[in-house]
This record gives C-alpha cells, structure tokens and sequence, in this order.
C-alpha cells in the first residue's frame, strides 16, 4: 500500500504501554528527523493530552461521558486517523481540538500553540462530518469568503482559489449557488475550503462520508496527494479499509476512550490472502509444499485449487514454493486485513468494559 | 482581524439582501409609505404631517421587523445548521463573529433606512411645503435606535431560541419606548417597592424614546445638536454593552461540527 513507502521518510509512531489510566493510550514520537524548528515551536504538528469532555442531558442534566482521557501526539508529516464506531467520541475529540466545544480538562497543543488562541487555527483546516455552507452564495463567493477570513493577500486569493476549485474537480460548479449542490459537491468545496489556506494540519471528520464510490476514490487520491506533500493529516473514520490505505497510524476510540494507538505498519504483516492456483487439491500432494498447506486448503474443483495464507510470510512461502513447483498462480486477493481483525477484538474487549463502566457519569 | 470582521459583515449582509423575507418587508415598507400619500388628502391642511408622522413610524417599525426576523435567526441557524464551525475553525474569534454579524445587518438596516428615506423624500416633495432638512435627524436617531435593537436582538439570540429572541425584543422595543412612563407612574403612582422596581426598569432597558424626535420634526420643533450627541452616545454605550455581553455568552458555547 502507498503509505508504507511514505511512512518510511517520517517519523515513526510508536504506542507506549497504557500508564497508570487504563484507558488511555498515547502515541509518541521514537524517531525521525525533524528540522530545526523556531522557539517554543515542538516537532509535533498536535499533541492532545488527558482531554476529557462531557455533555449535560435530559431533564434531571446528568453528565454523560463523551470522550475521557484522550491522549495522542501526531508528528508533522503523517497521518493519524481516529478509528471508532458511531458515538465512539471521534467528532467530539476533534470538536474539543478546534475549541468548538470547551474541554473539561485537558490540554491541546497545534503546531505548538495552545488551542485556545484562535491565531493556532490559522495553519488548520478543518473539514466537519456534514458540511454545510451559506446557501445563498455560489461556490466562488464562498470560498472568497473564507479566504478573506484567512486573511489572505488580495494578490495570491484568485490564485489559490482557482487552485483549490481545480484540485477538488468544482471549477466548472464554482458559479453555481451551494443550494443546488448535492452532497458530493458539497464535501468537494467542502475540502476546498480547507484547503485553502494551505494548512500545515488537515483535520477531516469523516472526509468520504456520503460520497459515491468515485467521489471516495478522488477524495482518497487528494489525500494521497497531500501526504505525499507533507501534510499533517488528523481524520476520522469509522471504514477500516479507506484508514488502511492513508493513516500512518492510528487510534481507536470506544464509548470515549482512546483504547489503541498503533503504528499501521504493525498490521501489513498480518493481512491474510486467498492465493488461487490452477492445479486440483491432489495434484498439490506430490509437490514439495510447506506442511501448513493442507491445513489452509479449500474446497476446490479438478483445475483449480484455493489456499488462505495467515500472513505475509506464508504468503511468500507459498508463492515460492508454486514458482519452483511451475504451478501457475492466478490470483491473489485480500481476504482480511489485520486492521479490521484488532479494532474488532479492541471492540469486543472495550464492550465487555463498558458494560461495567456506563457512560453516565453523575 | 478588520478584514474577518468586514468579511463576516459583508456576507450576512448578502445574505440578507439575498433572503426573500427581506424583500417581501422592504415591499410593504414601500407600500407602507406610499399608502400615507393616498391617505393624507383626507385630512385637508395637514397632508404633509400625516405623510411625515405615518412615514417616520414605518421607516423605524420595518426596520424593527427586519431586525428582529434575520437578527433572532441568524446565530442559531448558523449554530445549528453547522456553517457556524468552518467559519471559528479559522483564525477567527467568537466575539469577532458576533461583531461582524452585528455590523452585517446593521449595514441591511441602514441600506433599507437610506431607500426609504430617499423615497420619503421623494413623496414629501410632492406635497408643498412639507419638505425639510431636519428630517435628516429624525432619519439618524431612527438609525440609532435601529442600532441598539439590533444590538439586543443579537444579544437575545446567543441566549435564547429564536422565537424567544423575538418575543424578547419585541417586548424590549414596547417597554423601551414605554420606559419613561413607566418610572414616572411608579414614581408618582406605587409604594415603595413599585417605584424602586419602576426605576430599576427604567434603567434595565434602553430609553428608545431618546430616539424619537417624530412628533417635534413633524410640528417643525427643533431638533437640539446636544440631544443628537447625548443619544449618539448612549446608543453606542448600549450597544457596545450588549455586545460584550453577547460575545460572553458566545465565548461559553458549545458548537458541533
């Protein structure tokens, strides 16, 4: 997958054993260079330390807990996804970085300046869930808008705007009026705006959310893209596979909690393939197979045969072995990947947990 | 930070200008006036009062409408329709956006104020002798009082759903012209209590009657160059109270994206 070969220019995430809080999860920065940097300035592009928020609700205003000891650091660069169902404090998270919803306790860092100042918003862009802009004005007028909230030079505004409006594929809507946008075009100016003011950090709440299948594949390209450029990625998701194939790392949250943060680089490994060859089950006998085989063989026909590999290795091993055996390989599909199998079990483990730890705190 | 708030301005103004409502009031506005024109032959001698007297009202009641209409709506619905995120996920402040906000439709109200005023003059001509400058003052502290109800309406809006602000405001606008009477017949009228409560009302809600200088313009009285200065100012104290209380509220929000 393309993030491996970017990841390896960066700086490495690495998941510190849970300290103390048996909830929280942080990830730390182990190595990578980082250029020399101003004055109070870190190499980390968000740091996010014990955020803790919850919400007053129904009559009686109980506390319900949205999300509780949420510790992470994103070095610049990479890109760091937060993994978790519906209602797993993803949004909230990312609302208590902007200073949308007042944390209550907990401390944020944005490239180095404390969240609160609205100047540290200034090399964010940010992209929410549901997107929704002034209605009355045209996909131009709005991303004018935000660049006279970005301050940006009059000189360089026509300019960035036609690039972002060309990045995003809305050029030819940029005179239509955003009330007869549909909802792809509405996240397209959506990313528009965000990029607009070429961020160091993008902050995505669930950037495909909504999307056809084309609009996903482009957005997923964008965001390649803006990897490759160097851009600090910070997005939430709760589809594994579009986490896969763009997050340096990740962090799953559950019923509030950040549970795991993991480098993804940990799970390429233990991917597991169905590797199709074109021989019959008995043929397979006499050749010089890895013992394993037999094991992972499934039913197949006279001319072809199916075997599922737990991982990369017995992939490698397999293949190997039907080159030297002149057993054509016709195909190699993934069958699930290691990913999904962890923010599974994480799930489990963390229901089996909530369970005793309800969500109402008072 | 002038350019944001100019921005924020200026885009709730198109909005404003872009909004049907807008439209549809600033129609029976017109029409409002141009009805004193057909009405006021019945009164023979006195066309131009009655046309002055019934304009000047509805410059300051369509103004009160379009402020209370856009302005008790405007927060919540950015807030709840989510527009309100992308614009603070900037380097934008929240009072920032409550002063722009407030500078947006107050340039919808002081745009509505100069048409109709254009247009009242416009009548006035017609009918001899009614014509004169001192309007001009009548039109600024309509103007100013138009500011301060703005001012209130943005205040309501960061507190309370947009109906309340309304009733709010509205309620705030009748006790405000009301005001005056009010301290006096609690003062000459109730106990102890009733003219201490009297007294706080009257300087709990702004005095709108500063502003109203119709019936002296009509009748050709003069319009002092002091009053016009001490309602300038409290105006803008008023004004600037309610925003800072308005931008506390805002800062005390939670927004959802």
């Amino acid at each position: 997958m393309s993030f491996q070969t970017v990841a390896t220019n960066k700086p490495e995430i690495q998941s510190s054993p849970a300290t103390g809080n048996a909830v929280a999860a942080s990830a730390t920065v182990t190595s990578g260079s980082i250029s020399a940097l101003p004055e109070g300035v870190t190499g980390d592009a968000l740091t996010v330390v014990d955020l803790c928020k919850s919400f007053r609700s129904g009559f009686l205003k109980r506390r319900i807990r949205g999300i509780e000891g949420v510790s992470f650091t994103v070095p610049r660069g990479s890109v760091f996804a937060l993994l978790g169902h519906n209602g797993a404090g993803k949004t909230t998270t990312i609302n208590c970085i902007l200073d949308l919803v007042h944390a209550d306790r907990g401390e944020v860092r944005i490239m180095g300046q404390e969240h609160k100042r609205c100047e540290s918003r200034a090399c964010v862009g940010y992209l929410p869930e549901r997107p929704y802009f002034f209605e009355h004005l045209t996909g131009q007028e709005l991303l004018e808008f935000y660049a006279a909230l970005l301050s940006l030079p009059k000189d360089i505004r026509v300019a960035r705007i036609t690039d972002v409006l060309q990045r995003t594929g809305m050029t030819e809507y940029a005179g239509r009026r955003l009330s007869k946008f549909s909802k792809g075009m509405l996240q397209r100016i959506g990313l528009a705006q965000t990029l607009l003011g070429d961020p160091d950090v993008l902050i995505l709440d669930e950037p495909m959310s909504g999307l056809d299948p084309m609009g996903r594949r482009e957005v997923r390209e964008l965001l390649l893209e803006l990897k490759n450029q160097g851009k600090t990625i910070i997005l939430s998701s709760h589809i594994v596979p579009d986490v896969e194939l763009l997050a340096d790392s990740v962090g799953i949250l559950c019923n509030g909690h950040l549970v795991e943060t993991r480098n993804l680089r940990e799970f390429n490994d233990s991917c597991s393939y169905l590797v199709q060859v074109a021989c019959g089950g008995g043929q397979l006998d006499g050749l010089h197979l890895p013992p394993w085989v037999q094991a992972k063989m499934q039913p197949g026909s006279a001319q072809q045969q199916c075997v599922e590999t737990d991982n990369v290795d017995q992939l490698r091993e397999l293949l190997a072995a039907c080159h030297a055996a002149d057993i054509p390989v016709q195909s190699v599909d993934t069958r699930r990947t290691g990913l999904e199998d962890f923010f599974m079990a994480v799930h489990a483990d963390s229901d089996n947990g909530a369970n005793n730890n309800s969500k109402v705190v008072s | 930070m002038n350019g944001q708030i100019s921005a924020l301005a200026l885009s709730t103004f198109r909005e404003t200008v872009r909004d049907r409502i807008f439209y549809l009031v600033a129609v029976f506005g017109f029409v409002m006036l141009a009805s004193t024109a057909v009405l006021s032959p019945l009164n023979v001698g006195a066309q131009g009062k009655i046309m002055a007297d019934v304009g000047l009202a509805a410059m300051v009641i369509f103004g009160l409408v379009v402020a209370v209409f856009v302005g008790s709506a405007m927060v919540r619905k950015e807030m709840d329709k989510g527009t309100i995120v992308t614009i603070l996920s900037k380097p934008v402040g929240r009072r920032q956006y409550i002063f722009g906000k407030f500078l947006g439709l107050n340039l919808t109200l002081v745009s509505m104020l100069t048409v109709m005023a254009a247009l009242f003059l416009l009548m006035l001509l017609m009918a001899p002798g009614s014509f004169s400058f001192r309007f001009l003052s009548a039109f600024y502290l309509s103007f100013l009082e138009l500011m301060v109800i703005n001012a209130i309406v943005i205040f309501f809006s960061t507190c309370v759903s947009p109906i309340l602000a309304a009733v709010f405001t509205l309620g705030a606008f009748a006790v405000g012209h009301l005001s005056e009477s009010i301290r006096d017949f609690g003062q000459m009228q109730g106990t102890a209590f009733q003219q201490q409560m009297s007294e706080i009302v009257y300087y709990l809600i702004p005095n709108l009657e500063v502003f109203n200088v119709r019936a002296a313009v009509v009748h050709g009285d003069p319009v002092t160059m002091n009053h016009i200065l001490m309602a300038t100012l409290y105006s803008v104290a008023w004004t600037a109270l309610l925003l800072l209380l308005a931008g506390a509220v805002f800062n005390k929000k939670e927004l959802r994206g």
